[in-house]
């Protein structure tokens, strides 16, 4: 049957083929290009770092030949080596230069030879002696062996000497050669020395290419740069996850030097030198400090985490310092952290934690005045004023402003005032009115005014608007009040039992006792009393007896969690008001309220620096918001919100905590207290602070010591004592170091602090003076005489003071060896401007006398702090101390 | 243009500029011969009542120190109200006579600076004497040199220093707290003090138009005008006061 034929079959179906084959090519072409090109821009970013790297080296090398030859040194070595090898190449040199080597290849060859052969005789007397001793041990016929062997080590002993002669004639024209080559070796090492730099170009160069010669290059192909950081992210069930960082697949010079003026992706790291150095990338990654999706390829947007659903985005600008804190609690103390310290303490000295749980500044002390007894300090009317607007009366007080009415002012007034009647009239019975006080007297006003200049009062306090002392952060707002109108906030009564003892009316207070005498205290509150005057309100003040506002009040302070920074009656089981912040930078934009507002970007950085700038601002008809406001200065602002930004869910896994140690934990600990004491108002510590010290630029001398290296400097015990007791130790300084009554725990927290600052292992101080050298008690007292240093010219010595006023004076130096580190004070006479700029103590060294320790300054020096160990010990003392002490020469030690 | 051109040609013109201005001399003072040089002569005159100077108690070492009457030197007018101790000196000279070659030297005897005023050269050596034999120290309070605080102890009668940086120099013995002196290093050699009666004289003045400086210690510093011929006398008088 003959096939049917079917229609289709006659059909050509080509065309569909081709179009399917055509489609299928393209597809796969697209899939290709795709899949290799289009989603893969980092390729770009590596080919162009590498070509642009490439060229940069290229140009180096250029500039660097042009250098050498432009170098006369260069030239002259490279003309001599030319010259020299040329007459290699020709020349009679050249023809003794070739049969030289003939002759070396020749005497090679014998040499060779003649140790072959040793080596074969050698091998055969092994033989022999085998079948000598063999022999002999089967007690078979010996005298063949016996033959062999002396027959054969004849030989040897004949070839052996042909070898040493082959090998002394080679070793002897080897020499030759070399010492016609010597000269063109020299100029060729010369030419290395000279081309070290040009080398190492060309063999960065190298690094950039996959192939070169002869200036062609053939690029690298772009390979993905990944991180790997084990166990750095925890999963959904808190398992261990990796962290991918393929960052530097684009930014490819990010650790390496050369590339600082380049653009973004491919320039260097910014401080690498300190950043990435403390940081290696292969250890850290990047995410880790600048967030992003690091893992991300297809984008440089999905890289940076710059797209939805990405919680976290890369950190620009000053954000990026976030991240610091989360392994340095020590952000204070380094480098490069500006913006976190700076938010930071804005949020500890504003005291933010007074309405809002962070944890990690849970336990920090209140920052408001104590207000238990505040019946018997602030004027009713006054305080009404206060409560309802404290800007408007202190324009750069700390207290924010709840934007209270005065109804509002004066119920919180009334609940204060109430609570603390008792407590403030059994006060005031204990403290009667002072006698002596008086505004109008011109010249006990112009003392107290001398006093608070003379005192040290100004490193916390101004005492008119336009006096600054210590200000926290670009806001300006003063540390402690401006006193300019305190006349009108409080009595003389409260005034003079303050100054006397601020601990006794408030037992938190920072401020602390100046030690002044009566007569003191009545001149400062006689010149205080003139700043300002009351501004009574009977109608005020009548409203504020009344039930009902009192009532209204205790509501108010509740609800406005005044408690948070003050301490007040009624109050002390109250929990913080505000929302907890301690993940408040993980917070998704679902979690942020904007209100009403359509103009605010919807951003987390938008909203939190509208919520600085003005709190209140999302509240609506129904939502009622109750921060007060601040009035940041716009940095501020932005510093604290690198603060927030860094309070996230991230846990960063202990090995990649910087140091968790103790000496961290002091130096922290010691910050917050040098911040809650203010020390800095009028000390330098670590580079900072020392307000005060813009009233005496003339003469810094009579400026407060600056700190930065005390921890080295005095002796931990005696540090203690002085913090729990200060005493004058300067008798040229008016100003008086206060006391502060610390507790002993504060105490030992900034004599801990100082020593860690110092990196001191061991801040102990014990003086082995059976190991002082007695010759140095002699020739420290000499040195120390009249005849030579005369330090008793300035010092004073126990008892005996020096001559002329104590202005004059230096301090007891009977005093150093309970005081002063014995290291230090060795450091110290070497060079005193170099530990204190500007001191009044002079360089004596270099420049100590010849007769003394036969002129061996290290040695005077030495003397001197040893005689400073045993100064002011009676004389037989001393003699008991010279007689035991050793033969062997030595020093104290610490 | 692209950014990098117009880099490279920014970089171009500074380096230029800088050149230019090194090359012209901005900077540096030029030695010459000066043949034909004027003078600069005149007084400074304290207008007003002239204070007293106050006596000074010296109320330390005082078999050495109080030996001298000693008053405060801050201001001293003479009788015809001369201003000693006024430093004059030409502060915009480019070239002109060479730098003194034997730098000065500073007493301290009788526990007071003398002179009051040393004027040292530039990068010249000043010789600190101590002719005292008690402990004395020189404290600078220098900004552009470096500044130093040095005992020179009886043992030491004299000490070498040199200041390479243009500069008026506050010193003071912290020994002797009344001690006070001042140190003024200039980079050209025209510069004088006034003598007892306000009177002062610069000469080898190269001719042309200069700007007088004139500094004292508690009257501040004022400047005038003066056109330098050669071989002539320019006249300058100029009056001070207390601001």
């Amino acid at each position: 049957m003959a096939r049917r034929e079917i229609d289709d079959e006659k059909r050509s179906y080509s065309g569909v083929f081709l179009l399917a084959v055509g489609l299928l090519l393209v597809g796969s072409v697209w899939a290709v290009w795709d899949d290799y090109v289009s989603r893969r821009p980092w390729k770009k970013y590596q080919a162009s770092f590498y070509s642009l790297a490439y060229d940069k080296a290229r140009n180096e090398l250029m500039q660097e030949d042009q250098r050498l030859q432009a170098d006369p040194a260069y030239q002259e070595a490279q003309a001599k080596l030319t010259a020299a090898q040329k007459e290699f190449s020709d020349g009679t040199t050249g023809k003794r230069l070739a049969d030289l080597k003939q002759k070396l290849a020749t005497a090679e060859i014998r040499t060779g030879d003649a140790e072959t052969a040793l080596r074969v005789v050698k091998s055969e007397i092994d033989a022999a002696w085998y079948e000598y001793e063999h022999a002999q041990m089967f007690g078979h016929p010996t005298q063949e062996a016996k033959l062999t062997l002396d027959t054969l080590t004849a030989e040897a002993n004949e070839l052996d000497a042909r070898f040493r002669t082959a090998q002394a004639e080679r070793d002897k024209t080897a020499r030759e050669v070399e010492e016609l080559q010597l000269e063109s070796k020299q100029w060729e090492d010369k030419i290395k020395e000279l081309t070290v730099a040009r080398e190492r170009i060309k063999q960065r160069l190298d690094t950039y290419v996959l192939l070169s010669f002869n200036g062609f290059a053939i690029p690298k192909i772009p390979t993905i740069q990944q991180i790997v950081l084990n166990e750095f992210d925890r999963g959904n069930f808190d398992t261990p996850v990796a962290r991918v960082d393929r960052c530097q697949s684009c930014h490819v010079g990010i650790d390496r030097s050369g590339f600082e003026d380049q653009p973004n992706p491919y320039k260097t790291h910014p401080h690498r030198e300190i950043l990435l150095a403390t940081h290696p990338p292969e250890k850290f990654g990047c995410t880790p400090c600048h967030e992003g999706q690091g893992a991300a390829t297809s984008s440089v947007e999905k890289a940076h985490g710059e797209v939805e659903f990405w919680e976290h985005p890369l950190r620009r600008g000053a954000k990026v310092e976030a991240n610091c804190i989360k392994c340095h609690a020590d952000v204070q103390d380094l480098p490069l952290t500006q913006q976190i310290a700076q938010g930071e303490g804005l949020f500890v000295q504003l005291g933010c934690h007074g309405c809002h749980v962070v944890e990690g500044y849970g336990e920090l002390p209140k920052i408001g005045p104590y207000l238990r007894r505040v019946a018997a300090k602030d004027d009713p009317s006054w305080m009404v004023r206060w409560v309802t607007n404290p800007h408007e009366f202190r324009p750069n007080t700390r207290m924010p402003n709840f934007l209270f009415k005065e109804a509002e002012g004066t119920a919180i007034t009334a609940y204060l005032l109430d609570a603390s009647k008792q407590a403030g009239e059994a006060w005031l019975q204990a403290h009667p009115e002072p006698e002596g006080i008086d505004p109008g007297d011109t010249a006990l006003v112009e003392r107290g005014k001398t006093l608070v200049n003379s005192l040290g009062c100004r490193g916390c306090h101004g005492f008119s608007p336009e006096q600054k002392a210590t200000v926290i952060g670009q806001s300006q707002k003063d540390f402690a009040p401006n006193l300019a109108q305190i006349a009108e906030k409080t009595s003389a009564r409260w005034v003079y039992y303050w100054i006397k003892n601020p601990r006794d009316f408030s037992p938190t207070t920072a401020m602390p006792s100046l030690r002044l005498s009566d007569e003191e205290a009545r001149a400062i509150t006689s010149y205080l009393m003139t700043l300002g005057e009351k501004a009574e309100k009977p109608e005020v003040v009548a409203r504020l007896s009344d039930p009902e506002v009192i009532a209204r009040g205790k509501g108010l302070v509740r609800k406005y969690g005044c408690y948070g920074c003050h301490n007040i009656p009624g109050m002390e089981n109250e929990a913080r008001i505000g929302v907890e912040l301690t993940a408040f930078g993980s917070k998704t934009l679902e979690e942020l309220f904007f209100g009403n507002h359509t103009d605010i970007p919807f951003t987390w950085d938008d909203w939190t620096y509208n919520k600085l700038k003005e709190p209140r601002t999302y509240a609506t008809e129904r939502i009622e918001q109750l921060m007060p406001k601040f009035d940041f200065a716009d940095e501020d602002i932005k510093a604290v919100r690198v603060f927030l930004t860094s309070r996230t869910e991230q846990r960063i896994p202990n090995k990649y905590l910087a140091a968790p140690g103790t000496r961290t934990q002091n130096i922290v600990n010691g910050q917050r207290l040098v911040q809650y004491y203010n020390c800095v108002g009028c000390h330098i510590v670590e580079g900072k602070g020392g307000y005060i010290r813009a009233l005496y630029t003339d003469n810094p001398t009579f400026a407060p010591p600056i700190l930065t290296g005390e921890g080295a400097k005095v002796q931990p015990d005696w540090f203690y004592g002085f913090l729990k007791k200060p005493g004058p130790l300067r008798p040229w300084l008016q100003l008086r170091m206060p006391t502060f009554g610390f507790s002993d725990e504060e105490a030992r927290t900034a004599v801990d602090y100082f020593t860690a600052l110092a990196k001191l292992a061991v801040p102990y101080v014990y003086v082995d003076r059976s190991r002082i050298p007695p010759e140095h008690i002699a020739s420290g007292k000499k040195l120390m005489s009249g005849d030579y240093f005369a330090c008793f010219s300035c010092h004073q010595q126990g008892d005996t003071k020096p001559e002329g006023p104590p202005a004059g004076w230096a301090p007891d130096l009977t005093m150093a060896k309970h005081r002063l580190n014995p290291e230090w004070i060795i450091r110290w006479i070497h060079d005193p401007q170099k530990l204190m700029p500007g001191t009044k103590m002079p360089s004596f060294y270099p420049g100590g006398p010849d007769d003394v320790l036969e002129g061996n300054e290290d040695r005077q020096i030495e003397a001197i702090r040893d005689y400073l160990m045993v100064l002011g010990e009676p004389e037989e003392h001393l003699a008991t101390v010279q007689a035991t002490a050793h033969e062997t020469p030595s020093t104290t030690t610490n | 243009m692209n950014n990098r051109m117009w880099h490279q040609l920014t970089r171009a013109a500074i380096g230029v500029g800088l050149q230019v201005a090194f090359l012209s001399g901005a900077w540096a003072y030029e030695a010459i011969d000066v043949k034909d040089g004027g003078t600069i002569s005149g007084e400074v005159k304290f207008s007003g009542n002239p204070p007293t100077p106050e006596k000074i108690a010296t109320t330390k070492d005082q078999e050495v120190c109080g030996k001298t009457e000693k008053v405060n030197e801050s201001l001293l007018v003479g009788a015809n109200k001369g201003i000693q101790n006024v430093v004059v000196s030409i502060s915009n000279i480019q070239k002109g006579k060479k730098m003194p070659e034997t730098g000065a030297t500073l007493d301290q005897k009788d526990c007071r600076y003398d002179p009051h005023i040393v004027l040292s050269p530039a990068g010249a050596d000043l010789t600190i004497v101590n002719s005292d034999g008690i402990l004395h120290n020189i404290h600078t309070y220098s900004t552009k040199n470096p500044a130093f605080n040095k005992a020179q102890p009886k043992f030491k009668k004299e000490m070498k220093e040199s200041f390479a940086q243009p500069e008026t120099v506050k010193l003071t013995c912290d020994a002797h707290g009344w001690m006070a002196g001042w140190l003024i290093v200039q980079d050209n050699p025209y510069f004088v003090l006034t003598d007892a009666k306000g009177v002062f004289k610069i000469i080898d003045v190269p001719p042309g138009d200069y700007e007088l400086k004139l500094w004292h210690e508690t009257l501040g510093e004022t400047t005038q005008k003066v056109s330098v011929k050669a071989k002539e006398e320019a006249k300058v008088s100029v009056e001070m006061t207390k601001k």
